[in-house]
């Protein structure tokens, strides 16, 4: 897959060139592109001035970033103890089913990952599911084959 | 100095001095399979776990690492006192769970009574404990080739994007030091496989054998200086040539002696 | 337009109070983290279209205020018009132009917007006499919801910063750390270490530079306390740390803010800007000489990273893996300087304790936990939301008289306090105070503030496996003991919900949890096993019931029970053929359906889209 890496210079420039930058860096090349390309990984290593290795251990340690392109909408599903004792358990298997994909994958045509999130603190909304940064709450096993209709249409 | 109880024994030690330090030196056995004098304290293994009080905190006891607590003015160490030996045999246990067909930790395990673990074996297991030594020391040698990643119970060791590691200059600094001899390496025809990467092994001009790799070689010529012809001949082959010439040195001070 | 001077600021109060009082009826409307969730923004957008549209007298879009979080998130989304305090509830798009027409136009009431309370049928216009409110001490939380989120002018026009000009210009730095001693204050991340003792340390240590940080990870789930006051009151919690840089002697703040709270990162963001605009951030803050700045810092997702050593390796840009504590990071923290990190919460409080006084703020709560606790009261209450009561009330306070009790009228079992780290406590203790010691001896913790109500439909035992799954997922993986001994003790949870487990089973996990607990590196670790021990230490019956009876007594676990169509009620309807993912079900419209137990995978599905309770968990 070709990649526009013109991009990168801008990001590095919007940060101090030094090691405490990394996490911020990679942030942005993960919205950037939608994950983290090998190539980005190098160029951030030579900017920073940080280890190729340890670039790597921080890109695989946080929850943030994926080494694989994630869909176009990623919907997550919230599963903390709110929202699992309200039944987001039931609602994650209605989405795998639907979709046809389980957590931590992409559908083949590239339109949509599901994940697991562990709180995104809109608890009293429990159960919460975001498409990107749309959060929906009170969703229930009903209404997510509805979420997913709208969401396939756009 | 500081002066404090262990086992018993009432000891002296440095300021700043770690307790893993003063326990070995009163030739005191207990492990840590994470340790190493070369790098950091790391408390990975926890198993240098001692327990320690003091008077004035009336019966209050805490476990520490001995490995990263330093020594402290009154301070009452116990190195086998009963709760330690059940955390260590715990720990044990749980390694030998995740690492069963591990000779070194079958051994450790069997010191301490554990035969056969009472856990569930982990299914993706291979015989990494994770101790850290080997990226530890990878990163205080300044080649930083590998590292640990993921995070949690899948987290493994392994060179960037798992690939051969272009930082890697074929030391072997990381197997040679591995508790449970899980890094494999090879030296074949002349030539050195690890993590994946090859590299050519420099010969000693004088017998032949082979010595390190060429990028270790450079590496080290360029960072202590060291000309790059003093990697031409091995280390038996330098000591012998240094012995001849002390030996040639103390013959001429015996005839200025004379 | 910088303000150099201490009474340059004072004028920007007198002139930006006046405008605030040109507009002497508003209308709030929430965008707290429950309310966006459930469509504020476009609630707010209409209000501003019809508004604009409308031109009505006296009345502008400068009256409209986006808040944060107003507290009563069930209700949601929230509507408040002052100075009367009509508070709208559950208010949809199309309800605003009613809202317009009748309460802003005229001074009537919608009255089936207004809240009407369950338990004794009442209905309220006044939102401050409904129970829910009546009975909070809103300190940390104290703007929320009531000025423009993010606007220093309004923020200003209210007093604030004012207790940040006292400090840096009448008291000096030991008096503001003795202010913060007397007031008792206490770590409100949950640790609960004396805040005045902390930087009495920090201020004591001959090293520089030094660093003032924000916690702002809340990663436990079920709570948003510090994401309320993050998005809705960030400038609280900037002169909270400006106050405690003067104290320790740092010119260097972060704050940091966990990656899936990104409103909380632009409103931080944003908030940073507009002081720094005005001189209230940066070099020589109004005039003192005093330098300081702040940044934010966003974390990458990982739980872990609450914890302060693996926060303060976060924001250097490393693998958060804590590390051990015996140099604490007071003396060897970010970069191994002093510093001092603290919860944003914790923060929050600073300025009134500055303003009010330490003597003040230490006569309201306990005499050990002085001063008021936020917490995001969730799960099967029925007003769910965010509140702040004095600390030393009741949990059957918080859980009744406020929380309104259990929904539906189910049985209660257990609260949940502490996140991860904590316990659940059940119906014998609803009489312990909330306080920071009670709730650590009673087999739990105050944590940061999250308190879920469990009913009898609730299995410990799933609740227990729960919190390991989620320990497991996020621990660092680098000791044994917590990375090892969690997930062993997982996996035996997760027999015992199978129903494969034995009574040895049981003292295997009370043993090896006394291990993990002694040997493990950090925090999260050491109290990992506590969902576990504390509901063995109340709920011993229900393990008990999987063990022996092979049974699931709340009628969750999956292995363990059996969903089944009562034939008698089933009307046919097919709801639950829809919802089956697995094509268990059977059965004709207006005929009973069946489920095929070969099949069913007893996901409850079914269970949760029957209207008709014709399904029973067996």
């Amino acid at each position: 897959m070709k990649h526009d890496f013109s991009k990168l210079p801008e990001i590095f420039d919007r940060y101090p060139s030094a090691p405490e930058s990394l996490i911020a860096v990679l942030q942005d090349i993960q919205k950037e592109y939608n994950f983290l390309p090998c190539h980005a990984l190098e160029e951030t290593a030579k900017r920073l001035g940080v280890p190729l290795s340890k670039v790597f251990s921080v890109s695989t340690f946080y929850n943030a970033f994926s080494l694989n392109p994630k869909g176009e909408k990623v919907i997550r599903i919230c599963v903390g103890t709110t929202c699992h004792i309200r039944g987001s358990k039931q609602i994650q298997q209605q989405l795998e089913n639907l979709l046809k994909i389980k957590a931590g994958e992409t559908t083949e045509d590239g339109k949509f990952s599901i994940e697991v999130v562990a709180c995104v603190g809109a608890c009293a909304m429990a159960p919460v599911v975001a498409v990107n940064d749309e959060f929906h709450g009170g969703v229930t096993v009903a209404n997510v084959k509805r979420l997913v209709k709208t969401n396939k249409k756009d | 100095m500081v002066s404090l109880t262990i086992n018993g024994r009432v000891v002296q030690a440095e300021e700043g001095e770690m307790l893993l330090a003063v326990i070995r030196r009163m030739g005191i056995d207990i492990p840590a399979l994470c340790h190493h004098e070369a790098v950091e304290p790391f408390g990975a293994c926890r198993l240098c776990t001692v327990e320690i009080t003091k008077e004035s905190w009336n019966g209050w006891k805490n476990y520490v690492t001995s490995c990263l607590y330093p020594v402290e003015q009154d301070l009452i160490v116990h190195t086998h006192s009963a709760k330690v030996i059940e955390l260590r045999k715990t720990l044990i246990d749980l390694l030998l769970a995740r690492c069963p067909g591990s000779p070194e930790i079958r051994e450790m395990a069997a010191q301490y009574g554990v035969n056969e673990t009472s856990y569930e074996p982990v299914v993706n297991g291979d015989n990494c404990i994770l101790c850290g030594l080997c990226t530890r020391i990878c990163s205080r040698l300044g080649f930083n080739a590998i590292s640990t990643v993921g995070r949690g119970h899948t987290k493994e060791v392994a060179p960037p994007m798992k690939e051969a590691p272009p930082d890697c200059v074929g030391c072997l600094s990381c197997a040679l030091n591995c508790p449970t001899h899980v890094i494999k390496f090879t030296d074949v025809n002349g030539k050195r496989t690890i993590w994946g990467k090859t590299f050519e092994l420099l010969t000693c001009k004088e017998c032949g054998a082979t010595t390190i790799t060429r990028e270790f070689a450079e590496a080290l010529s360029e960072r202590r200086g060291i000309p790059m012809e003093y990697f031409e001949k091995c280390d038996a082959c330098h000591r012998k040539e240094l012995s001849l010439t002390m030996g040639a040195v103390v013959g001429w001070a015996r005839e200025e002696q004379s | 337009m910088r303000i150099e001077t201490i009474s340059q600021l004072k004028d920007l109060r007198k002139t930006n109070l006046e405008r605030m009082n040109k507009h002497p009826r508003t209308v709030l409307i929430c965008c707290g983290p429950g309310c966006l969730a459930n469509g504020a923004k476009k609630i707010s957008d209409e209000f501003h279209k019809v508004i604009k549209d409308k031109k009505i007298k006296g009345f502008s879009v400068e009256a409209l205020k986006e808040t944060g979080c107003h507290g009563f998130c069930e209700q949601g989304p929230l509507v408040i018009i002052e100075p009367d305090g009509v508070f709208y509830t559950k208010v949809k798009v199309r309800d605003v132009e009613e809202i317009i027409e009748t309460s802003i136009k005229k001074k009537e009431i919608v009255e089936r917007l207004l809240y009407t309370n369950a338990a004794d049928g009442k209905t309220y216009t006044d939102y401050k006499e409904i129970p829910f409110y009546k009975l909070q001490n809103r300190i940390a939380l104290r703007n929320i919801g009531k000025i423009r989120q993010c606007d220093i002018d309004e923020y200003i026009a209210i007093g604030g910063y004012e207790a940040m000009a006292k400090a840096l210009s009448k008291m000096k730095p030991q008096e503001v750390i003795d202010e913060v001693i007397a007031s008792g204050l206490r770590g409100r991340g949950g640790g609960g270490f004396p805040t005045g003792r902390k930087w009495a340390t920090c201020a004591k240590i001959d090293d520089e530079p030094r660093y003032v940080i924000c916690n702002g990870d809340e990663g436990d789930p079920g709570a948003f306390m510090d994401r309320a006051i993050m998005e809705g009151d960030p400038h609280s919690v900037i002169e909270g740390m400006i106050i405690a840089a003067w104290a320790v002697g740092s010119h260097n703040g972060y704050i940091y803010v966990r990656e899936e709270y990104p409103l909380a990162v632009v409103n931080l963001q944003k908030a940073i800007e507009q002081a720094q605009a005005l001189g209230l951030l940066g070099e020589n803050i109004l005039g003192t000489g005093f330098d300081f700045d702040i940044h934010v810092s966003r974390g990458g997702g990982a739980f872990v990273c609450g914890e302060s050593s693996a926060l303060m390796l976060s924001v250097a840009g490393e693998v958060g893996e804590p590390r051990a504590k015996y140099i604490r990071s007071v003396q060897k923290g970010l970069f191994d300087k002093p510093t001092v990190l603290n919860n944003v919460e914790s923060y929050a409080n600073v300025p009134v304790i500055i303003a009010k006084g330490g003597k003040w703020f230490s006569s309201i709560g306990t005499a050990k936990s002085t001063g008021t606790k936020a917490f995001s009261l969730v799960g099967k209450v029925r007003n769910t939301g965010l509140i702040e009561v004095p600390m030393g009330t009741t949990l059957k306070q918080i859980i009744y008289d406020i929380g309104g009790g259990v929904i539906k009228d189910r049985p209660f079992k257990a609260v949940q306090t502490g996140g991860p780290s904590g316990g659940c406590l059940p119906e014998e203790k609803l009489d312990l105070s909330v306080d920071f010691d009670t709730l650590t001896q009673a087999g739990s913790m105050m944590g940061s503030g999250g308190m879920i109500v469990m009913d009898d439909r609730t299995c410990v035992v799933d609740v227990a496996k729960y919190f390991l799954q989620f320990l497991i997922d996020e621990s660092c993986g680098k000791c044994v003991p917590c990375r090892e001994g969690l997930y062993q003790l997982h996996a035996l949870a997760v027999a015992v919900s199978e129903g494969r487990a034995t009574e040895e089973d049981l003292d295997k996990m009370e043993k090896l949890s006394e291990n993990i607990v002694i040997g493990s590196l950090c925090g999260l670790g050491k109290s990992g096993p506590n969902p576990f021990l504390s509901t063995i230490r109340y709920f011993r019956d229900e393990y008990l019931a999987h063990i022996r009876d092979k049974r699931c007594p709340a009628g969750v676990c999956r292995a363990l029970i059996t969903y089944k169509i009562d034939p008698e009620i089933c009307n046919g309807c097919m709801a639950c053929i829809s919802a089956c993912a697995h094509e268990a079900i059977t059965g004709k419209k207006k005929e009973p359906h069946f489920i095929n137990q070969d099949k069913c995978d007893k996901c409850g599905a079914c269970y949760a889209v029957c209207q008709h309770n014709a399904i029973e968990v067996v």
